[in-house]
């Protein structure tokens, strides 16, 4: 017999439902109702089993590691590269988190309203992977603390990480304010359309001053340009989209039939591959425009294109992660498959993770100024305290999400019953 | 108000280090983390090739970009043209050494320069200091406003133009002349110990200096000036050295 779950509609109704487990069940049976996130088995239970495990140990050992040897367990250094992988792992999340408000405003936005059955959910994940992104960011960061003053009292407006932190703290707030607001169902208040185009005001701001702090460097030419704030923007829209596709068929066990109608249809339907598509076109455009720029141009501190060229990593990326997925996307055969979306979705989530990293670190290659000291391009590969960071972030996505699958019902449409199933 | 800055002669410089030993010395630097370094690089192929090298503090720019980058203001511009870093308020976000074009700046948490031993756990601190150097310099000169003294942790040093002897030289001086015994303690410490005297600190906006002289008669030039960040340290080339224009990587 399977349970039947109702959205709460208010955290003390959580919090009475739980102490109610708790009494029933007592602490043991409540921590396995915890551990299993309910009664039986769920794909959201797996996903939170998954995440908090893997949390628990990345977290645990990355923190070991700063306490005992600091940021010197990273492999990062003042001659070579200064911002290494937790950093490209912050912007992929940061990133992903603004393109997953920009697919949520395609409906509540845009009035594209076939998109309605994921935008609650992508709201909640844009929630989930923008906290992901900043956990990461404050274990990289020498003092996190100390930035909570320092940063509001020296109002350094100068600087695009000034408004970097501004614009995603306002855009964090913003989520919060918009996901409270459709959990109390009001999609359509003037209220709910207001916060909603604010967001998406915000998100892009985001993302445009995220490439921004890259994009202004003069001294580091592999990044610098316009161009670097447009690319991020755009690449945002695309991981988001490849975050909800992946997202949604996890919390049905990558089975439609388990979908609610409205859900249901929408990923039947030939828009959904037709918008991902268009989305993995415009990225492999950049991208290789982008390539082809740096390794024609004879400017001083390009050479780091070179290298990026001839690193199968790059055409890794290029090839298996954006043009097979957006050839499976295009093509009427593959297109609506279950299996085909999801595969496409993954590789797509994986080669925006090697492009931030490359486009992050490979904006560095080229040594300032070191001469003989360092006279030929910096290496770098993340240590295990870096990977464990990245892994942590993934951990604390994943059972964040799981949590809100459970708590909410994150497939609602306007005006339905609070069934989650 | 003075605006201080260096020029550096590379006819006379002889590449011997000794600022860099001085600086080390003076501003308790680990061994591979010079404040003051100076490059080496090479030119041409074989068999013409030619071996040079090019002394580079921090270059204490007009236009600082790292000071512009720096979201909580712990790196600034003061009047007399420092630009220093205040340890009581860096986040360690590493954003100003992306952003300093002569990579100029140092951040604490790190392996060992020279793979080893690492002098931090060799002479470890036992308060709030990233370690504890055999010999320091005494903590009455130690400045965290300012970045000077001994590092703490996970914050960002570099050169201070020696903010703890300049800052105290008499108002109105034009030219911190190391051969002057009055001035000599006001000086910074790679322009004293300078053996060929390849290294003048002066007022830039005092016309009469010395240091405005020399970049006036001997075409002093400043190194990636394309970048804007117009650096207060300017390079004599003269006959027998040259600014490089580039990195220095080698094209492959
Ligand atoms: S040389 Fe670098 S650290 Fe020094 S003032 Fe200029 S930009 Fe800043
Ligand atoms: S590392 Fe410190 S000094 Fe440098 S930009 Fe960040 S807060 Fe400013």
């Amino acid at each position: 017999m399977t349970t039947r779950y109702l959205e709460p509609k208010n955290f003390a109704e959580v919090f009475t439902h739980l102490g109610k487990l708790y009494r029933d069940h007592g602490p043991l049976g409540f921590l396995k109702i915890a551990w299993n996130l309910g009664h039986e088995p769920t794909p959201a239970g797996a996903m939170w089993k998954f995440g908090l495990i893997l949390l628990t140990l990345t977290f645990g050992f990355s923190f070991i590691m700063l306490a005992t040897v600091g940021h010197a367990s990273f492999n990062t250094s003042s001659d070579g590269v200064n911002w290494g992988m937790p950093i490209a792992t912050y912007a992929f999340f940061a990133l992903m988190s603004s393109g997953l408000t920009m697919i949520a405003a395609l409906p509540m936005v845009f009035g594209f309203k076939q998109f309605y059955p994921i935008a609650k959910r992508a709201i909640w994940l844009s929630i989930v992977t923008l906290i992901a992104g900043f956990a990461v960011l404050a274990m990289e960061l020498g003092h996190p603390f100390r930035m909570l003053w320092t940063i509001p009292t020296g109002l350094q407006v100068m600087s695009p990480m000034f408004w970097m932190g501004v614009f995603y703290t306002i855009d964090l707030i913003l989520l919060f304010i918009k996901f409270y607001l459709l959990w109390k169902d009001d999609w359509d208040s003037g209220v709910s359309h207001l916060v909603g185009a604010l967001g998406f005001g915000a998100v892009i701001l985001a993302s445009g001053m995220l490439g921004l702090v890259f994009g202004s460097m003069v001294m580091r030419p592999m990044w610098y340009g316009s161009f670097t704030s447009i690319f991020f923007m755009l690449t945002a829209a695309l991981t988001g989209a490849a975050a909800i596709v992946l997202a949604v068929y996890m919390s049905f066990g990558f089975k439609r039939e388990a979908m609610p109608e409205p859900l249901k249809s929408m990923a039947e339907g030939d828009e959904l591959p037709k918008v991902f598509a268009t989305l993995i076109g415009i990225t492999l455009v950049m991208v290789l425009t982008r390539m082809w720029t740096g390794l024609w141009s004879n400017l001083d501190g390009l050479e780091g294109f070179k290298a990026l060229f001839q690193s199968p990593l790059f055409h890794f990326q290029v090839w298996i992660c954006f043009a097979l997925p957006f050839y499976l996307m295009l093509n009427r055969e593959t297109n609506r498959g279950v299996m085909w979306q999801v595969i496409s979705s993954v590789l797509v989530l994986l080669g925006m993770a090697i492009n931030r990293y490359e486009f992050i670190v490979g904006g560095q290659l080229v040594p300032m100024f070191k001469g003989n000291w360092v006279n030929s391009l910096n290496a770098y590969t993340p240590s295990i305290t870096e990977w464990a960071l990245t892994l942590m972030g993934w951990g604390l996505a994943f059972a964040l999400y799981a949590l809100g699958e459970r708590l909410f019902k994150l497939h609602a449409v306007p005006g339905e019953p609070r069934v989650i199933r | 108000m003075a605006k201080w800055g260096m020029v550096i002669d590379l006819e006379k410089c002889t590449g011997c280090q000794a600022c860099t030993i001085a600086c080390g010395m003076e501003n308790n630097r680990l061994p591979g983390e010079h404040w003051q370094d100076v490059i080496f690089f090479t030119e041409g192929k074989y068999p013409n090739t030619q071996i040079k090298w090019f002394p580079r503090p921090c270059m204490h720019c007009e236009n600082p970009s790292c000071v512009a980058v720096c979201p909580t203001r712990a790196t600034y511009k003061t009047e007399e043209g420092f630009v220093l870093v205040d340890w009581n308020r860096c986040i360690g976000c590493k954003y100003c050494m992306i952003a300093c074009p002569y990579g100029v700046r140092f951040y604490t948490e790190e392996k060992a320069a020279y793979g080893g031993p690492n002098v931090k756990d060799v002479f470890p601190a036992e308060d709030k200091h990233s370690w504890n150097p055999p010999w320091k310099m005494p903590d009455s000169q130690e400045d965290w406003k300012h970045g000077v003294g001994v590092q703490p942790h996970d914050v960002v040093s570099k050169c201070t133009f020696c903010h703890h002897r300049v800052s105290k030289a008499p108002k109105g001086t034009a030219d911190l002349d190391p051969s002057d015994p009055k001035l000599r303690e006001y000086t910074p410490a790679c322009v004293v110990t300078c053996a060929p005297g390849a290294r003048f600190f002066g007022d830039l906006d005092n016309p009469e200096s010395e240091v405005n002289r020399l970049i006036a008669n001997k075409n002093g030039a400043r190194l990636l000036d394309h970048l804007g960040n117009k650096p207060q340290v300017y390079y004599l080339t003269g006959e027998g050295g040259a600014v490089p224009s580039g990195r220095a990587l080698k094209k492959s």
